[in-house]
């Protein structure tokens, strides 16, 4: 171990090494290659977390695990691992979920330095606010496909991880799903909404269809079993019964051009069609997925009858499942005219999969050790947060820092106590349960909150304080219009202002809550709009969706068919999102949104002052450019968009357009979906190649 | 070239090959994939750095990677050797790394060649598609880049020194050879030297230089003596390219001096997957071309690829 070699590092540093303790959250992609990296330099003292075990999927990157160990708990396989290269550490291995309430402040007090290898939001935020309390240094990192980041957090030092807030994941009205989907994305949704109504949980309150006549309604489920699952009975029910029923309610339709096709009434009786040879990346016909359909619905019907409280989580590893919604979405698809997906890529959107690969990984990793060694010495100013690019940029830069430390945001309403947040609601409508669990929670990722109004407590993490509040609306416990409170998390030592913004629920709208991160944001959100309500302005905040982003679409929700033809807004009702949005951290190891604060960061990266004017006319050159690239990788992308995006690039002074951050830029873009990030990804590595020979000969 | 002509009339892979690459197959796609599963890597060296390529490579799952290595395992290895468990009682580097390596991936046919490249250079670098060179001797690094030019097969050069790094390649076959970056010659010479190069060319030249002089790469036991001895090369470097600015960039490196000893973890983990990465790429068609040095500097926290 290089500390325990003398000669090798500064005595003053191999003390450092040898003595500081370092917790290493997360023991997955970048938490074996992290690992691997602190026991070889020498750390002597580690404890490591993780309360995943290992899948097939995870080896062809997390090194420490082989096919012998697939089940098992990584944290300890990890840690048995390393220690086969070096016995004489120290390593404790936890299985266990770091929100857990054992991992306390005394908990985090025992270590020098705090090393972020996760893969969701809530664990990282939890993470950030227990370190800024205990002022712990933090290293937080991630990586998607090619990509990746590593950012360090101090209290008072440097932007903490919730000083701007990271991107949503992209939502889908609801109309869209049941009436007009446009995307396949849209079908597959819709697909695994309907094996829920079919085998999941019941859901009374998200129904598939628009029958609004209580009596008429016979959920899918109960048809399901009065009719035995008869597969074909299902099939005519689903895509031609259901249709015809669409086709009759005129106002859906009016206007539009969108509108469902019946398919041949000679499907119904056709015979099955063998499809199990054709690969996953090849399209199946129509034929082949009715076949499918058919096929897959008794097997899992039978597993169905045999799972505990009759109900299924849908899984895509599930072969059956993931068969399910192959062929119902593509089946739709074919009613809506809709081109085909192959089962690789309806995985990939469905599952919502995310690319990674060692390398990535281990370049991040690498850069964690340097910081962790840098932050050792207290040499923060060295810190820079880095950036890893899946392409050099025109300067050859592949791994990129920012030009300085990022100062912590003082509005921010974790690591400053000037933030406030705005909640809005019906606040006759909201009980206490709801602003419990799905804002101070889910939310705001709160482990145990409190709740106090003025002096008065009104949830209590105290399970001895029987306040017995729950179901009270806020208009009941004494808030009104303006009223502020004070939620409290005495396990992460954190305190927030909440002030409420009464809005009466009308009719059909499903929102049950929005949440405003600034007050400034706020004001001047409301300064620039003449809208009669001021909080129809604020939809791009999407806050009806309380998902952990990994590296979904995200941005706003803007769908601009998010108003059905009543022009009633009609998103997906908070709660229900787990069957709407894809889910995104089920399988990742090491995600990150590719997100607005990504973006905003590359353009800190280091600029040559010189080379910036040149640069500047470059950029204009090379989107046409990049826009042509686009156009012939033949995506559904609105070229006039992508151009806006890079104007605004350029407009921020950013250096490194590129068709790397053009990927990013569309990541981003409200209009693109899931399914076309991949591909897109892909074209844009290709096209990059174009351009940076473009840009090359111009520097040159 | 291998990677044509090994097709055996069978790309399919097997379920249990494409679970364990999903999701890399969801970045690269099965093209991507089965251009790596026909690829033959020689790997050079066996020390840190060689592990970290070694393993980057295998768990991506090309056909099949030659470790070539000739040295015994010394403590040395400790500071980044990972594939050798501590209890081997095998004295070969490459020996050592075997089962480990193996078990990474067991789809990947890893070969043991324990024979000192500079006994087999010219004929040996044909039968592969790609060549990885680490802890050789700068001479040796020349005629291997001379030699794999001649067979066209892609060369990655790359060496680790404490927490600093760099790689060579030659993918595209038209941009100078390893000697012509790296002359053996204690000056830089201006006269041909055009370009402006980057501060950390001078750093390298001048660990290569003590390497061709010492037999070795600088030592902890010697690690003040070293230093020393480093600042004299690049003296002598920096005043003769550029001699109007007289003894200005002398203390440039003074950061860096501490901490080029050993291979240490951090940096053999970028290094060798920015090796390994790019070695992919260009397997798969998508090489960075317009490159030919890639330099990680410790202290800026900075990876830059550079032409030179
Ligand atoms: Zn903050």
């Amino acid at each position: 171990m290089a500390a325990t070699i003398a000669g090798v590092f500064q005595p003053e540093v191999q003390n450092l090494i040898k003595e500081s303790k370092v917790l290493l959250v997360g023991a997955g992609g970048i938490g074996c290659e992290v690992l691997k990296n602190l026991v070889l330099i020498g750390f002597s003292e580690l404890d490591v977390i993780d309360m995943d075990t290992i899948e097939v999927s995870n080896l062809n990157r997390q090194f420490l695990f082989s096919k012998e160990s697939v089940g098992k708990a990584k944290s300890h396989v990890a840690k048995n691992s390393v220690l086969k290269f070096n016995p004489n550490v120290n390593i404790t291995s936890h299985l266990g979920d770091i929100m857990d309430t054992k991992y306390d402040m005394p908990f985090f007090n025992k270590f020098k330095l705090v090393i972020n290898a996760l893969d969701n939001k809530k664990a990282r935020s939890h993470v950030n606010r227990m370190c800024l309390s205990c002022k712990i240094p933090l290293i937080e990192s991630g990586t998607m496909g090619y990509n990746g980041q590593v950012e360090f957090i101090k209290k008072g030092v440097s932007m903490c991880y919730e000083c701007n807030p990271r991107s949503e994941p992209k939502t889908y009205p609801m109309c869209t799903i049941r009436n007009t989907p446009k995307e396949a994305i849209h079908c597959i949704i819709w697909a695994k909404f309907l094996f829920n109504q079919l085998f999941g949980e019941i859901d009374e309150e998200v129904s598939m269809d628009e029958r609004n006549d209580e009596s008429e309604i016979l959920s899918a489920r109960n048809w399901a079993i009065q009719n035995d699952y008869n597969p074909k009975k299902l099939f005519k029910k689903i895509f031609y019964d259901d249709i015809t029923y669409l086709l009759n309610m005129e106002h859906l339709y009016a206007g539009k051009n969108i509108k469902p096709v019946l398919l041949d009434e000679s499907l119904l009786d056709q015979e099955h069609i063998r499809y199990s040879h054709v690969p996953d990346s090849e399209m199946l016909t129509l034929e082949q997925n009715i076949s499918m359909f058919w096929d897959c619905i008794t097997p899992i019907k039978e597993k169905w009858e045999k799972s505990t409280n009759k109900c299924l989580v849908w899984d895509k590893d599930d072969d059956l499942m993931m068969n399910f919604v192959v062929s119902c979405s593509n089946l739709r698809s074919a009613i809506f005219n809709i081109p085909f997906k192959t089962h690789f890529d309806i995985k990939s959107m469905a599952g919502n999969i995310i690319p990674a690969i060692a390398t990535a990984n281990a370049m991040i990793a690498g850069q964690i050790v340097i910081h962790a060694l840098r932050i050792l010495r207290g040499k923060f100013e060295k810190c820079q947060n880095v950036f890893l690019r899946s392409m050099p940029n025109h300067k050859g830069g592949v791994l990129v820092k920012d030009k300085c430390i990022q100062p912590p945001n003082p509005k921010c309403n974790v690591c400053s106590s000037d933030g406030e947040i705005i909640l809005i609601s019906d606040l006759n409508n909201f009980t206490l349960r709801q602003l419990e669990e799905l804002v101070l929670k889910k939310k705001l990722n709160m482990v145990a909150p409190d709740v106090t109004m003025i002096d008065r407590v009104i949830i209590s993490s105290d399970e001895d304080d029987e306040l017995n509040m729950y179901d009270k609306t806020l208009a009941e416990v004494g808030m009104k219009h303006g009223s502020i409170f004070i939620a409290e998390d005495d396990i992460q030592n954190y305190k927030v202002r909440i002030m409420v913004h009464d809005k009466e629920k009308s009719g059909k709208e499903e929102n049950v809550f929005e949440i405003i991160n600034n007050t400034n944001d706020f004001h001047t959100a409301n300064e620039h709009t003449n809208l009669p309500n001021p909080y129809e302005n604020i939809e791009n905040d999407e806050d009806d969706c309380v998902i952990e982003k990994a590296a979904s679409p995200a941005g706003g929700t803007a769908c601009d068919n998010n108003r059905d033809t009543r022009g009633e807004v009609n998103h997906v009702m908070v709660g229900k999102e787990d069957f709407v949005y894809i889910e995104v951290i089920e399988g990742v190891a090491e995600d990150i949104g590719i997100d607005e604060k990504t973006t905003e960061k590359i353009s800190n990266e280091e600029v040559d002052a010189e080379e910036i004017s040149n640069e500047e006319v470059d950029a204009e050159e090379i989107s046409n450019e990049e826009v042509d690239a686009e156009e012939i990788s033949k995506e559904e992308v609105d070229a006039e968009e992508i151009g806006n995006e890079e104007v605004d690039a350029e407009e921020i002074g950013n250096e490194e357009v590129d068709a790397e951050e053009i990927s990013n830029e569309e990541v981003d873009a409200e209009e693109i979906s899931n399914e076309e990030i991949l591909a897109i990804k892909r074209k844009a590595d290709e096209a990059v190649e174009d351009i940076n020979d473009a840009k090359k000969s111009r520097i040159d | 070239m291998a990677s044509e002509v090994v097709k055996n009339g069978d790309d399919g892979m097997s379920k249990d090959e494409r679970n364990v690459y999903d999701r890399q197959i969801r970045l690269w796609g099965y093209d991507g994939q089965n251009k790596l599963r026909a690829t033959k890597v020689l790997l050079i060296g066996m020390q840190g750095l060689g592990a970290e390529i070694a393993k980057n490579l295998i768990l991506s799952g090309v056909h099949s990677i030659t470790l070539k290595d000739h040295t015994e395992v010394s403590i040395l290895d400790r500071c980044s050797q990972f594939l050798i468990p501590r209890d081997s009682q095998e004295r070969n580097r490459a020996k050592a790394s075997l089962s480990a390596a193996q078990k990474l991936n067991p789809n990947v046919k890893v070969i043991v060649d324990t024979t000192p490249i500079e006994e087999n250079v010219d004929n040996f670098v044909s039968s592969f598609d790609v060549v990885i060179a680490t802890e050789c001797s700068p001479n040796t690094y020349r005629r291997l880049s001379e030699h794999c030019r001649k067979a066209n097969v892609k060369i990655f050069i790359a060496d680790v020194y404490g927490l600093f790094g760099y790689f060579y390649q030659d993918v595209i076959f038209t941009h100078s050879l390893y000697g012509e970056v790296f002359s053996n010659n204690v000056q830089i010479d201006t006269v041909t030297q055009t370009k402006k190069m980057p501060q950390l060319y001078y750093l390298t030249s001048a660990l290569l230089k003590f390497q061709s002089d010492s037999n070795r790469k600088p030592n902890p036991d010697t690690s003040e003596e070293d230093i020393e001895e480093l600042k004299s090369i690049i003296h002598l470097q920096i005043n003769y390219s550029s001699p109007e600015q007289e003894n200005a960039e002398v203390d440039v490196f003074e950061e860096h001096y501490g901490e080029l000893f050993c291979e240490l973890s951090p940096t053999t983990s970028i290094i060798g997957a920015m090796v390994a990465q790019t070695a992919l790429n260009t397997v798969m068609n998508k090489p960075i071309g317009n490159y030919n040095v890639f330099f990680y500097d410790h202290i800026e926290h900075e990876g830059k690829f550079h032409l030179l």
